[in-house]
């Protein structure tokens, strides 16, 4: 799975907008499905963070996302691979950057209403994608 | 976002407003704060955001809580701005076009109450997303198929109260809209269509009502708050063709309208035709700078350059076909020999049958992406855009027209040229994309300027556009000037009539209550 998407990732890494121009975009994955959100109560805390990060996350997020695809050149960039242009497969982040990013926005990424992600459901995410740190 | 309240409310009644909210959905669905209030602002808008400010948002979870905030509003003159997900980038986001209204998100209420895959239909809540709906076919493996607008982000009634469009044989998607439930200003709640009957069973499959039909009232309207609606489905083809025909040269649309639109018409094509130019394709290659590094819009012998080097037709007409294979390669047959009329090379083409893998990204199968939006990098920084998209006739004369008149417009404003003419059968809705960084206040004025001159000029030559941006929605509203503003007259009388108070989206569309009327001069571009 990890390495699909890796290999993706690496076709994107052409399709992103970067010093060298592409003369045809490499063939898009399928479309990947989000995990359903997880039941309980929107405003309640503890619920399970990946498949929050999937379900309101996922729309630019996961593989052939927006989100994914400019991220690509941004990591690339930064002398990354880009298989960490999947935000699931970052080390390097911590929940109170994933908190300032959401709802600050970033880039061509806009703030989130507490309508997209409630106050618990970030608190979630952030710490599934800040987990171990 | 600075605080900006609603018309002659002060802060205390402000407060004792958002309290009472806060009594019907709970503190945390009354959200206030400056980081609230930017993420309900335009995040494309022309210039700084808070042109279009909302003063808080509120959001229901049921149809009784819509009810219960409507009457407060009333109670406490409280402007609301009902939006599904508000995800209308281009045309102002979740923004409300009077300054200080409260946004009413209706993302929570996100159940698909029904879908029937016999019929082909389903009943959905505001907060649906297209990737909720289609998601929730998938998993349940139904033959049935969306259609989606470029940006799927947003939400499928949303998209389709606001007469978006899509790519497929159900794209033009107000018309796939069948029986709603709707909470009127005043807070009393009404069902349209056979819906008006307690339990009738064909709510959602017959279109009209017993007497006047109302549906569409409540579709880009300030009449109600629309809590659900049935919407009429694909069936899913047991196949589909692909033909991508490159068309060479600018003038060359003409002869594609006047080949197209008539199979269309007459259903040998059902889909929506998107005819998109050039720069459709070069958005998705580089940044505007890996191709053209001055400000002002690439001159026409660099655009020659770059469509030989890219081996790109001015134009891309890239046609679907749906149904049971032998049919679609009898109509296909059909279609090439059109073409070949007008054009020697023959077209790439690409089966897909039932089974067989869908890209992440494919708007004419439906399937739901927000990749699309990767297209404000182009002009890189915050980059972003507004479509200004007027309706012609899909005849050879008027899409010419059309054509010569806003490429002459947008080249005096010195701006690149990136327009499509999706083919919807008898009309062409002609989408002029015009993008900007957000940044650059030079560029946002020649902007604002070159849609100002675009909206004026055609509709001096007779035409329209189907939906715009809250900056220009009066100006818009004022082009409908049969009989001294009939239209708009006749809005306002049952606008009057249906909300006094004029709490509801006022200015939606050009259209102000008489109580809310003073406001309409502020936030036009
Ligand atoms: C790159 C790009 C490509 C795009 N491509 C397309 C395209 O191909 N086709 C297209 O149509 N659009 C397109 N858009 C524009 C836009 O993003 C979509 O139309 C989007 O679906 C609208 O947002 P939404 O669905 O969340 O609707 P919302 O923002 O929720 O609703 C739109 C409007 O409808 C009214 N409304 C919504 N809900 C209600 C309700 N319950 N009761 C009463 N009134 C209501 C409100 O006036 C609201 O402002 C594109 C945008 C971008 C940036």
């Amino acid at each position: 799975m990890k390495h699909s998407i890796a290999r993706w990732a690496l076709g994107a890494a052409l399709l992103a907008p970067a010093a060298q121009v592409l003369a045809d975009p490499p063939p898009l994955p399928p479309y990947q499905m989000r995990a359903p959100a997880p039941a309980g109560n929107r405003l309640s805390p503890g619920r399970d963070g990946k498949a929050l990060f999937e379900n309101h996350c996922g729309y630019c997020h996961l593989a052939a996302g927006m989100g994914t695809n400019l991220l690509v050149k941004q990591r690339l960039a930064a002398g990354a691979g880009p298989a960490t242009a999947l935000l699931a497969n970052r080390d390097d982040l911590t929940a109170a950057y994933v908190h300032a990013v959401v709802r600050m926005g970033k880039g061509a990424m806009p703030p989130q209403t507490r309508v997209d992600a409630t106050d618990s459901e970030l608190d979630s995410v952030a710490a599934y994608l800040g987990r171990g740190k | 976002m600075k605080l900006v309240l609603p018309p002659r409310v002060g802060p205390k009644a402000f407060d004792a407003a958002l309290t009472a909210f806060a009594g019907v959905v709970g503190k945390e669905w009354v959200m206030a704060g400056d980081a609230d209030r930017d993420a309900y602002s335009d995040i494309y808008a022309p210039g700084p955001a808070d042109q279009w400010p909302a003063s808080a948002a509120v959001a229901p979870g049921s149809v009784e809580e819509v009810q219960a905030i409507v009457r407060l509003a009333n109670q406490h003159t409280i402007p609301l701005w009902p939006v599904s997900r508000g995800k209308n980038l281009g045309y102002g986001t979740a923004a409300p076009r009077m300054a200080g209204s409260v946004v009413l998100d209706l993302g929570r209420m996100n159940r698909i109450i029904d879908i029937d895959a016999r019929l082909a239909t389903c009943v959905l809540e505001p907060g649906v997303s297209f990737f909720d709906l289609y998601e929730a076919v998938q998993r349940e493996k139904l033959p049935l198929w969306l259609s989606v607008p470029g940006n799927a982000w947003g939400s499928v009634l949303g998209n389709a109260f606001e007469h978006g469009i899509g790519y497929t044989p159900y794209g033009l998607h107000a018309r796939n809209l069948c029986g709603f439930e709707v909470v009127l200003p005043d807070g009393d709640l009404v069902r349209t269509g056979m819906g008006a009957m307690s339990g009738n069973h064909a709510w959602h499959l017959h279109p009209m009502s017993f007497g006047p039909t109302f549906d569409l009232a409540f579709t880009q309207s300030s009449l109600g708050v629309v809590t659900r609606a049935g919407l009429w489905m694909q069936p899913a083809p047991a196949a589909s063709l692909e033909l991508v025909f490159d068309i060479p040269n600018e003038d060359d649309i003409g002869w594609v309208i006047d080949t197209i639109a008539p199979l269309k018409i007459a259903g040998t094509i059902d889909q929506n035709v998107f005819v998109p130019s050039w720069l459709g394709k070069m958005v998705l290659k580089g940044q505007r700078h890996d191709f053209w590094d001055k400000p002002g819009a690439i001159p026409e012998w660099r655009v020659k350059e770059l469509l030989a080097q890219y081996k790109l037709g001015y134009w891309q007409v890239a046609l679907r076909l749906y149904g049971e294979e032998p049919v679609i390669r009898a109509k296909a047959d059909v279609v090439r020999a059109a073409m070949a009329r007008h054009l020697s090379a023959p077209p790439a083409e690409h089966w897909w049958h039932a089974g067989d893998p869908m890209n992440a990204m494919d708007t004419t199968m439906g399937v739901p992406s927000a990749a699309p939006l990767q297209m404000s990098d182009w002009v890189g920084g915050r980059g972003a855009h507004m479509g200004f998209s007027p309706v012609v006739p899909a005849t050879a004369e008027h899409v010419m027209g059309q054509l010569k008149r806003s490429r002459a417009i947008i080249a005096a404003h010195d701006v690149d040229f990136y327009a499509s003419f999706t083919i919807g059968g008898r009309f062409a809705t002609n989408i002029n994309m015009l993008m900007y960084d957000r940044d650059k206040p030079d560029q946002v004025a020649n902007m604002k300027r070159l849609f100002s001159a675009l909206i004026g000029e055609t509709a001096k030559a007779g035409y329209g556009e189907y939906r715009t941006h809250l900056g220009w929605m009066d100006t818009v509203m004022d082009t409908y000037d049969f009989n001294n503003h009939a239209l708009r007259r006749l809005n306002e009388k049952i606008k009057d009539a249906l909300d006094p108070n004029g709490i509801l989206a006022p200015g939606k569309q050009g259209v102000w209550p008489s109580a809310m009327r003073d406001q309409a001069k502020a936030g036009r571009v």
